[in-house]
C-alpha cells in the first residue's frame, strides 16, 4: 500500500469579463479497486449552480455554471490517495468491446500502419499485455519526449509522423497500434510524482481486467499512479470543457503536485 | 395567456410595425405615383417604382420591409397559426407578380389587401390576447413614426398617438412611460416638434 | 375508382398549399433557397387488409428497434450472442458513447419512426431503411389533406378513408407519455433549416412551444423556458432535432445532455437513437426481430449484402451490375449509386473502393417497384413512389392510418427524395 497526497489546482484568467460560463470538470479522482480517496476537498469558483454525476466511462464529473461576471475561474482539488498495486480492474468482456475501435485522434494513418507492419508478427505473444508490451518497448524506442512540437487536439498518427511529444502522444500512439489488432485499451488521465501536471498513460484489457502501462516512461505503473478518469482517448478524459460569453483572450494555469506521505 | 419568449415578443412587435410600414408606404406611393402625371418622363416614375417598391436590397423599399414582415411571420408559425400567416405569404407572391406586371399599380392592390386581410385574421383568429395586443402596438407604433415623418396632419398625428397610448397601456410588455407622457403633450401644441416625436416612440419599448 | 374531375383540381391545392407556405429548406451552392414541395392530387391508395398487414409488420419492427437501442445502451446481449457484427456499431457514426447506460424516460429511445417502404411489382412490400433520427414528412399529407378536403370533404366520406388528421393528437400523446412534468416544447435549429416547416406546423397543431436553443437554458438540474417577462417555466420534454445538435460538446443547449441522463427531461427522439438507423444495422434487423421477440419478421428487408462479410462480398462482386451500393454514411438520396450505370473505369474504381472500405457500403438487388400514376399535364403518367410510414410510441407504438408518399417526376428515376426534386401524394388508408 502506497500513500500520497494530491493537489490539482486549475485557474483560468480571462483577458475581458466573461458571464453565463457553463462548465463541465473531470479532475476528481474516485476509488475503485486500485486506488481509495480519503479526505477529499473540492472548490470551485465561481459558481452559480454545481451538480456531480458520473459520465458514460464512470468518470466522476461536475457540471454548472456562474453567471455574475467574473475575469477568473477556480478549480481546486486536494486529497489523499491510497493505491493497492495488487488491486484488480476487472471489467467483463462486453464492456471493453468499445474500446477496440479507432478514434479521431487514436486512428491509425499510413505512418503508425507503415511502422506496424515492421513488427513482430502477433502470434509471438500469447496475451494481450504482452503484445501492448511489446509495442510500448518499440515505441519508446522510435520516439522522444519533447514539449511543444504537439498540442491538445494532435492526433497520434500527427505525432507519430514528427517521432515526438508528450504522454498525451505516446499514449495515443500506443492505443492506435492496439486497436489495429482489436485489442481493448483506454487512455488514462491522472497524477504521477514529480510532473507538476496532470500524466497521461494506457489501460490493456487482458483476460477480465485493465492493466496498465505507462508508455512515456516505457514501464508498467506501480503504486504511485493516482487515476483521474479514463476514456477512449484524450478527448473522452477532457479536464474543463465550458462556453462562455465575453472573455477575450484566456490563460490557463495548471498546478499538480502528487506526493508520497 | 400563454408563454412567449422575448425574442417571439419582438417578432410579433417587428411585424406589425413592418406591415404597417408596408401598407403605409403603398398608400402613399400610390399618392405619389398619382401626382407624378406628366411631371417629367416616364422613365424617372419607372425608376421611382423600381426603387420605392421593388428593390429589395434598399432598406427604404416596400419590398425590403414586406420580407421583413414576412422573416418575422415565417418563425411566428406557432403564435399566430397558419391562417394568418398565409397573408404575408401571399402579400409577398403578389410582391412578385408586380415586379414584372405592366401595370404594377393594380397588383400592388393586393398587396394592401392582403395586408388588411392579414390584420383582419390576426385580431379574428389568434387566441392570446397578449399576441393580438403586441402585434397591434407595433403597428401602432410605426404608424405614430411614420405620420411624423411624412408630414401628415396634426390631426391625424393627434388620433394615431392617442391611438397608441390606449393600446401600449393593454400589453404585457414594459415601457417608457415618461416618454409616452411627453409625446401626448408634444401632440397638444400648435407646432408639432415632430422629429422629438419620432425620438420619443421610437424610445418607448 | 375515384372521381377524376378531383385531379383537375390540382393547381387550385398546390395554390393553397402555397398560400400556407408549405415548403422544405434547401442548401444550393452554400445558399439557402425555400422551395415547394409538390403536390400530386392522385392519392395513394392502401386497402384496409393491406394496411393491416403493414401496421403489424411496423410495430413489430419498431418494437425490435427499440429494445435493440435499449440492449446496445445496457447489457450488449445482442454482440455478445453474435447476432450483430460489434463493428458496425462501435465504429458506425450512430453510437453515442455518451448514452452508455443511460435509460430514457420508460425505456423509449424511438419515438418518432419513419419507416420507408416501397411495393415491387408482384405486390410485396420491403423495407427501405429505418428513419430514428430525424424522420420528417407527416407535415405534407397532413396538410395537403386538409386542404382537400376544403374543396371536396364528401369524397374521403365516399370512399371510407381513413382520417389522417390525428398526427398531431398522436404526437401529443407520446409527447405527454415521456413528459417528466412541465412544458412540451418543439426545438428547432431555426428557419434556415430543411424542416422548418414541419417544425413549425407541428408546433402549432400540437400546441408545443416552438422554440431555439437560445430560449432554453439549464439551471440546477431542470430545463427552462425563458419567458418575455422573464418568467421561467420548466420543461420536460421536446422534439429535438439531433443532426443540429451537436451533441459532441455543449454547444446548443449546455448541460442539457447532463439533466437528460439524470431523467429530469425528455428528449424526442432518443439521442443516441442512431445506432439503429444506420444502413449497415439496417441488414441485421430481420435478426432482431427474432432475437428479440421471438418471432418471424412479417416485413422483409430488400436483399442486402454486407461487403464486410467475405461471402457477402463474393456475391457484390460477382452481381455488381445489378445491384444498387449504399454508403452507409450518406442519407436523403446520396451516396447511392446503380451498379450498372458506372462506366468501365468507375466501377473499377468503386469496386477497390469497397474492397478497401468494406464496412462502408452496402449492396442491395435493386427492387423494381411499382409505378403509381401522377398527375402531369393532364395527363396520368407513371412514375416510382415510396411510402414513409409513421410509427409513435407511446405506451405501444402507433401507426399513423397515412403516410408520406414520395414520388420521382423523373420517370427514368428511382430516386424520390424531395431534396432531389420529388413531389409528394397524400397516402389515403382504406376503412373497409
Amino acid at each position: 500500500m502506497q500513500r500520497l497526497r494530491y493537489s490539482y489546482h486549475m485557474q483560468l484568467n480571462f483577458e475581458e469579463p466573461v458571464r453565463e460560463h457553463h462548465f463541465k470538470l473531470r479532475c476528481f479522482p474516485s476509488s475503485d479497486e486500485r486506488q481509495k480517496i480519503f479526505n477529499e476537498y473540492i472548490n470551485i469558483y465561481p459558481t452559480h449552480f454545481s451538480s456531480a454525476e458520473k459520465d458514460s466511462f464512470g468518470n466522476m464529473c461536475i457540471y454548472g455554471a456562474a453567471n455574475q461576471t467574473h475575469d477568473h475561474f477556480s478549480v481546486d482539488v486536494k486529497g489523499e490517495a491510497e493505491i493497492n498495486i495488487n488491486g484488480q480492474l476487472k471489467v467483463e468482456a462486453y464492456k471493453a468491446g468499445i474500446f477496440k475501435y479507432e478514434t479521431n485522434l487514436t486512428k491509425a494513418g499510413n505512418n503508425i500502419r507503415e511502422f506496424h507492419r515492421t513488427l513482430e508478427p502477433s502470434a509471438l505473444y500469447t496475451s494481450n499485455f504482452e503484445r501492448a508490451k511489446y509495442f510500448m518497448n518499440v515505441l519508446y524506442d522510435e520516439f522522444s519526449y519533447v514539449q511543444g512540437v504537439t498540442g491538445i487536439f494532435t492526433t497520434g498518427e500527427e505525432a507519430f509522423t514528427i517521432r515526438s511529444g508528450v504522454c498525451q502522444d505516446y499514449a495515443h500512439i500506443l492505443l492506435a497500434l492496439c486497436r489495429l489488432e482489436r485489442i481493448p485499451c483506454r487512455y488514462v488521465a491522472g497524477m504521477i510524482p514529480g510532473e507538476g501536471a496532470t500524466h497521461a498513460w494506457t489501460e490493456i484489457y487482458d483476460e477480465g481486467k485493465w492493466r496498465l502501462l505507462d508508455p512515456t516512461h516505457n514501464r508498467e505503473c506501480d503504486d504511485t499512479y493516482i487515476k483521474i478518469s479514463s476514456g477512449r482517448d484524450a478527448q473522452d478524459c477532457s479536464i474543463n470543457q465550458g462556453v462562455f460569453y465575453g472573455g477575450g483572450r484566456q490563460r490557463q494555469e495548471v498546478k499538480v503536485i502528487a506526493e508520497k506521505v | 395567456m400563454s408563454v412567449l419568449s422575448i425574442e417571439n415578443s419582438y417578432r410579433l412587435l417587428w411585424l406589425g410595425r413592418y406591415s404597417e410600414r408596408v401598407y403605409t408606404g403603398l398608400r402613399s406611393f400610390a399618392e405619389k405615383f398619382d401626382s407624378m402625371t406628366g411631371a417629367s418622363d416616364s422613365e424617372s416614375k419607372r425608376d421611382f417604382t423600381k426603387n420605392y417598391c421593388f428593390d429589395k436590397d434598399n432598406p427604404e423599399s416596400i419590398h425590403y420591409s414586406l420580407l421583413r414582415a414576412y422573416d418575422n411571420a415565417i418563425v411566428l408559425r406557432d403564435e399566430i397559426g397558419s391562417d394568418t400567416f398565409s397573408y404575408i405569404q401571399l402579400a409577398l407572391y403578389e410582391m412578385k407578380k408586380a415586379e414584372s406586371s405592366a401595370a404594377p399599380l393594380l397588383q400592388l392592390q393586393k398587396i394592401i389587401d392582403n395586408i388588411v386581410a392579414f390584420w383582419g385574421m390576426a385580431d379574428d383568429r389568434i387566441e392570446d390576447e397578449n399576441i393580438r395586443g403586441i402585434i397591434k402596438l407595433g403597428k401602432r407604433i410605426e404608424r405614430v413614426d411614420l405620420y411624423a415623418r411624412m408630414n401628415m396632419s396634426n390631426e391625424d398625428l393627434r388620433r394615431e398617438v392617442r391611438r397608441l397610448s390606449y393600446r401600449i397601456a393593454r400589453t404585457g410588455l414594459t415601457y417608457d412611460k415618461d416618454a409616452l407622457a411627453e409625446m401626448n403633450i408634444l401632440v397638444g401644441a400648435n407646432n408639432i416638434n415632430r422629429s422629438e416625436v419620432v425620438r420619443l416612440v421610437e424610445s418607448l419599448i | 375508382m375515384i372521381n377524376e374531375e378531383l385531379y383537375e383540381h390540382s393547381e387550385s391545392v398546390n395554390e393553397l398549399l402555397a398560400r400556407y407556405g408549405v415548403k422544405f429548406g434547401i442548401y444550393k451552392n452554400g445558399v439557402f433557397h425555400e422551395q415547394l414541395f409538390p403536390f400530386d392530387m392522385i392519392p395513394r391508395v392502401i386497402e384496409k387488409d393491406e394496411f393491416e398487414f403493414l401496421e403489424r409488420g411496423l410495430k413489430q419492427r419498431v418494437k425490435a428497434l427499440n429494445e435493440f437501442i435499449n440492449d446496445i445502451y445496457h447489457d450488449k446481449k445482442i454482440i455478445t450472442d453474435g447476432v450483430v457484427a460489434e463493428e458496425f456499431i462501435y465504429s458506425g457514426s450512430g453510437y453515442l458513447v455518451q448514452c452508455d447506460g443511460i435509460s430514457p424516460p420508460k425505456n423509449i429511445f424511438t419515438h418518432i419512426a419513419g419507416i420507408d417502404l416501397v411495393q415491387s411489382k408482384n405486390g410485396e412490400w420491403f423495407i427501405l431503411e429505418d428513419n430514428l433520427r430525424v424522420p420528417s414528412g407527416a407535415s405534407y399529407p397532413m396538410i395537403a389533406r386538409e386542404l382537400c378536403r376544403r374543396s371536396f370533404p364528401e369524397e374521403f366520406e365516399k370512399y371510407h378513408v381513413e382520417d389522417n388528421r390525428n398526427y398531431a393528437e398522436i404526437l401529443s400523446r407520446t409527447m405527454s407519455y415521456v413528459n417528466t412534468g412541465g412544458l412540451s416544447v418543439i426545438l428547432t435549429p431555426g428557419r434556415f433549416n430543411a424542416a422548418y416547416f414541419e417544425h413549425s406546423y407541428l408546433a402549432e397543431r400540437t400546441g408545443a412551444r416552438l422554440v431555439t436553443c437560445e430560449d432554453l437554458i439549464v439551471d440546477d438540474e431542470h430545463l427552462y423556458f425563458i419567458d418575455y417577462s422573464g418568467k421561467r417555466e420548466r420543461i420536460s420534454d421536446e422534439y429535438l432535432d439531433p443532426v443540429n445538435f451537436n451533441r459532441e460538446s455543449l454547444i446548443g443547449i449546455p448541460h442539457i445532455f447532463d439533466i437528460y441522463s439524470k431523467g429530469n427531461v425528455a428528449l424526442i427522439n432518443a439521442p443516441g437513437n442512431g445506432v439503429a438507423d444506420d444502413k449497415g444495422i439496417y441488414y441485421f434487423v430481420p435478426a432482431m426481430i427474432k432475437y428479440y421477440l421471438g418471432e418471424e419478421p412479417i416485413l422483409n428487408n430488400a436483399p442486402t449484402y454486407l461487403p464486410y462479410y467475405d461471402k457477402d462480398k463474393q456475391y457484390v462482386l460477382e452481381n455488381f451490375d445489378k445491384l444498387v451500393i449504399k454508403d452507409v454514411a450518406e442519407a436523403g438520396g446520396y451516396g447511392v449509386t446503380f451498379g450498372n450505370k458506372l462506366s468501365k473505369q468507375e466501377k473499377e474504381n468503386f469496386i477497390a473502393l469497397i474492397k478497401s472500405e468494406p464496412r462502408r457500403f452496402i449492396a442491395q438487388e435493386v427492387i423494381d417497384f411499382i409505378d403509381i400514376d401522377i398527375y402531369d399535364n393532364g395527363q396520368a403518367v407513371p412514375r416510382k413512389a415510396d411510402l414513409r410510414a409513421f410509427v409513435l410510441m407511446s405506451d405501444e407504438p402507433v401507426v399513423w392510418k397515412s403516410g408520406l408518399t414520395r414520388f420521382s417526376r423523373n420517370p427514368d428515376s428511382f430516386i424520390v427524395n424531395s431534396s432531389q426534386g420529388g413531389g409528394f401524394k397524400d397516402t389515403w388508408v382504406m376503412k373497409e
